[in-house]
């Protein structure tokens, strides 16, 4: 379906808006026929419908959606139409008919129907049970917990950080005081790609070679990510930098909404800091190749590094009240 | 005539005296107990322990000036004078974890999962007849009156033996303490003493209120007394209730301890021990949770009553207990996702690490399996509304639009469930390019989260609303205007919660947080606004027909089944992430759990484990079912005539 896109930065309420438009016009042709005395039974309705939304699932939506999710999908999707079906009495008794007709060998047709079915069945479910014994040379599923729980506390160049309340000394206002609000009026603008709100204005363009205080330090920590980072999370900061196809998984995408966009600065900082080799035991599989940037930078450079990381990609870093 | 009033008043002033003199008496003891109550940290009125003392006396320091040693509470930054041992330093030894061939930690979660899905039960249902009994004096139809005194009579007499299986239980859990681990427990009541005392002595005054309850029902049913009768039941709610803060005090000091120094040591402050940092967020989600479980559990009990009714009678009374006690339970389900917000909330403030593990890290998939449980509790409240339609005339006509709230339903389920750690093999990740899925990404973060349940609640509402006037057309004059309101408002908040959903990606994610406000305001004002307009509208209504209780599918039956099963899992799940978000703590940074089993179980373990209290809590509550069933004393009032007038109203429409 490469004629109708995906949008992105749309493509959430695409999907919801897809299938909302799908179930609409599903029901206007139901009650079209229904109308002209040529109704869908209730049974194939329900089933159509449940296959219609794991097709779409499957083949509309791109990147491959894991098997994992679209089972549960898959499920919740069978609960709602058997919902629908058996709502009330007489769509129920309406629904179950085929089936009972089926099972009861009404006439010669349903009779051989019913033959099959016991043959077919069976013989589905022994195929089931021998393709699950079969030896398999599939990978296993990893449960990957992409954000574990940082230490209260971490050590970086023998300084002590408390993670709860420590700040990022260069997220300052003109009078170098710590200022979440006056940095994050300075970040890029999200909508359909990612703008600097004023390139003229050496209060909003980093690269202005007037650039002071908060806005210079984004520059610093800018050309410390493209000296350092932007090989593996890419100059767009969307994790598909140059080597970054060697790695599975690919580096984090900041520009994804589940990414930093969901921490704290101070994660941000330990995760950079201590790198994958510094992942709790819960990190399980570890399966990171961060460097600890401890070993390369000083803790000013990965205070910076990590600030333009939240400017360059428009997002907040997550705050207390 | 007067004189008749002036005397009806008399008596409800005696009652209401004897009510608060009942309850102080039995309140006695906290404020006899506690003499620091919020005090900055004075000594403990039993003074330094012996210990302490006979080290004194050797010094001959008698009367001179006592050197006290000053701690640092480590939640209220507050000092005290350290008047308690530190916490034990345990090791794997027979001696700090005496143990069988088997894993203690799972004894001690069955021990401790059972007491509490029976000390929730017999907690909730008093609550419910309390309500139900004082719905029962107020009504002035006598015959609801007194279809609503058998109701509460029949949830009393349910919980009666619960209730001695609660300390039965209770008991073995003490023990299963004590034998497997002594050095912790001996720690828990050593800073703890006064509280289990005063806990004990609740506990006596419960079991007694309770008797009298119960065994008072025949005798107290007239005047006075009937509403003397209806105050105990007050008291032994208040009584219940107290009971169950003071047992929530002590996991609230095993997540997030105060009252004790770094060490463990405690200062000598009871009431900072208790008051820690998640104590009032736990109390106010237990009750509602213990609330929306005992609904569930009654709701079950009169499923299996109706499907095993013997006569059209039985079958129309236990539809009728089925729904009052569905209708209360989801009432008190309704509010539960925003106080277990509130609980995640202060969670995150306490420790971020542990909100993290809760939330993002090692435990989020659990609650991805907690979101699909509550989810399931909804769907299945939904389904057995529409059920319930077809058992009044005129129900009918709201059937044909279910197809479209099961949509809204499913829609915000699948955006509610979806996690954000997908389980996938290496392929797959490949595939997708990275951990995050482009499109689905999107819904496994809490902004698309709280969209997708607020959806759900709302659609629930509107289920109840459809109930409402099941089988009654609004006659009012404005009743045009009304519906056209109504339908507007629903769309509105609908269109509103779908907006901020989608906002909230934009903005900060302490604004963010705060957008929440709007949405839960949009989700209540349907539920509270929406409700009592459509109250209004039916104050003046054209009845289409009555209701025929009895006359509904078994499947809407099947259907409170699987809501009070589901409520049973989804707390046995909770329970077991509370407590194991502690990880290799026994008192979260004071006191290390160095027990062999100081891991986190698989994620199937655990629900296996989960699953297996589940079933052998249904297996004992069948037996109390039946046991009800036996010690039978009063026949369900005959239900030949349907219920006069409307269908009675979920608790969230009083």
């Amino acid at each position: 379906m490469t004629w109708l896109k995906l949008v992105e930065g749309y493509m959430p309420m695409q999907m919801i808006s897809e299938l909302a438009g799908s179930i609409l016009v599903f029901a206007l042709v139901n009650w079209a026929l229904n109308r002209s005395g040529m109704g869908i039974p209730k049974f194939w309705a329900g089933v159509g419908v449940w296959i219609y939304i794991q097709l779409y699932l499957k083949y509309r939506i791109y990147p491959p959606i894991p098997f994992s999710v679209r089972a549960i999908y898959g499920t919740v999707s069978a609960c709602g139409i058997f919902m629908w079906v058996s709502g009330s009495e007489g769509e129920w008794q309406e629904f179950k008919r085929p089936v009972l007709n089926v099972m009861d060998g009404i006439s010669g047709f349903h009779r051989g129907m019913r033959t099959v079915a016991l043959i077919v069945i069976p013989l589905a479910l022994g195929g089931f049970a021998y393709n699950s014994f079969l030896p398999s040379f599939e990978e296993p599923i990893e449960l990957r917990t992409v954000h574990p729980a940082p230490p209260a506390t971490t050590k970086v160049h023998g300084k002590t950080f408390v993670l709860q309340v420590v700040e990022n000394p260069y997220r300052v206002n003109n009078e170098g005081k710590y200022d979440q609000a006056y940095t994050d009026a300075r970040i890029v603008e999200q909508a359909m790609g990612r703008l600097m709100k004023d390139v003229n204005n050496p209060d909003y363009n980093p690269w202005d070679p007037n650039a002071e205080g908060y806005i210079k330090y984004v520059r610093e920590g800018g050309e410390i990510f493209f000296q350092n980072c932007h090989f593996c999370h890419g100059d767009n900061l969307n994790g598909r930098g140059l080597w970054a196809y060697a790695f599975n998984p690919i580096p984090a995408n900041f520009t994804d909404a589940g990414t930093i966009a969901q921490l704290q600065e101070t994660f941000v900082f330990w995760r950079v800091s201590k790198g994958g080799i510094g992942l709790p035991g819960e990190g399980f599989p570890w399966a990171s190749v961060m460097p600890p940037w401890e070993q390369h930078l000083t803790v000013d450079e990965i205070w910076k590094v990590v600030m333009f990381e939240y400017w360059h990609t428009g997002y907040y870093p997550r705050t207390w009240d | 005539m007067g004189r008749l009033k002036s005397g009806q008043a008399g008596k409800k002033f005696l009652a209401v005296t004897g009510l608060f003199a009942m309850g102080a008496m039995l309140l006695l003891p906290i404020f006899v107990a506690l003499p620091a109550l919020a005090g900055g940290g004075a000594p403990a009125a039993g003074g330094p322990p012996p210990d302490v003392v006979a080290a004194q006396e050797a010094e001959g320091v008698e009367g001179e000036e006592v050197k006290v040693e000053i701690g640092r509470d480590v939640y209220y930054k507050t000092e005290g004078p350290v008047i308690g041992a530190p916490a034990p330093k345990t090791a794997d030894t027979e001696e700090f974890y005496p143990r069988y061939n088997f894993e203690s930690r799972v004894l001690l979660w069955v021990a401790n999962q059972q007491h509490l899905y029976y000390g929730s039960f017999v907690l909730a249902v008093p609550i419910f007849c309390m309500c139900i009994e004082f719905a029962g004096l107020v009504s002035k139809d006598k015959a609801m009156a007194k279809k609503y005194d058998q109701l509460a009579y029949d949830f009393i007499k349910i919980s009666l033996t619960a209730y001695s299986l609660t300390a039965i239980l209770g008991g073995i859990l003490i023990f299963t303490f004590l034998t497997l681990y002594p050095a912790f427990f001996g720690y828990l009541s050593s800073i703890f003493r006064p509280v289990m005392h005063i806990y004990a002595l609740m506990f006596v005054a419960e079991s007694g209120t309770l008797y009298i309850y119960y065994y008072g029902w025949d005798k107290m049913k007239d005047g006075l007394l009937k509403w003397l009768h209806a105050s105990m039941s007050v008291v032994l709610n208040v009584i219940g209730t107290v009971l169950m803060f003071l047992a929530n005090s002590w996991i609230g000091f095993m997540m997030s301890p105060a009252g004790v120094d770094e060490q463990g040591r405690y200062l000598g402050n009871i009431w900072h021990v208790i008051h820690t940092a998640l104590w009032n967020p736990l109390n106010v989600h237990r009750i509602l949770g213990n609330m929306a479980f005992g609904g569930g559990v009654v709701a079950a009990y009169a499923a299996y009553r109706f499907l095993s009714a013997k006569n059209d009678e039985e079958r129309a009374h236990y539809d009728w207990m089925g729904y009052i006690a569905m209708a209360l339970g989801v009432a008190f389900l309704i509010p539960l996702p925003f106080a277990g917000y509130w609980l995640m909330r202060e969670v995150y403030a306490y420790r971020q690490q542990m909100g993290i593990t809760l939330m993002g890290g090692l435990l989020a998939w659990l609650f991805i399996i907690q979101a699909t449980m509550i989810g399931i509790l909804f769907l299945t409240t939904n389904y057995y509304l529409w059920q319930a339609l077809g058992r009044m005339t005129g129900g009918e006509r709201f059937q044909r639009y279910i197809k479209y709230f099961v949509f809204i339903l499913v829609v915000g389920l699948l955006v509610f469930i979806t996690p954000h750690t997908i389980v996938m093999t290496p392929a797959e990740l490949k595939a997708m390019g990275g951990q995050q899925h482009p499109v689905l990404g999107n819904y496994g973060v809490m902004s698309a989260k709280n969209g997708g349940i607020n959806a759900i609640i709302m659609t629930t509402i509107a289920s109840f609303i459809w109930y409402q006037r099941g089988n009654r057309v609004p006659a009012v004059k404005w009743a045009k205007f009304g519906n056209i309101f109504l339908i507007t408002f629903f769309v509105v908040a609908h269109l509103n919660n779908i907006w901020v959903a989608c906002y909230g990606y934009f903005i900060p994610a302490n604004v963010r947080i705060g957008l929440s406000v709007p949405q839960v305001a949009g989700t209540l004002s349907c539920l509270f606004f929406g409700s009592a307009l459509n109250l209004a509208m039916l104050k003046q209504s054209r009845e289409l027909g009555p209701i025929r209780w009895g006359q509904i599918a078994p499947r809407s039956q099947y259907a409170l089944i699987m809501l009070a099963t589901a409520f049973t899992w989804m707390m046995g799940l909770m329970g077991y992430i509370r407590s194991s978000v502690r990880l290799f703590w026994h008192v979260n940074e004071i006191m290390r759990d160095n027990s062999p089993w100081a891991y986190t179980h698989t994620i199937g373990f655990g629900a296996n484990v989960i699953s297996f209290n589940v079933l052998f809590f249904w297996i004992t509550i069948l037996f109390v079912f039946w046991l009800g069933a036996l010690g039978a004393k009063k026949a369900p009032v005959p239900a030949t005539q349907p219920v006069p007038g409307a269908a009675p109203q979920p608790a969230t429409g009083h």
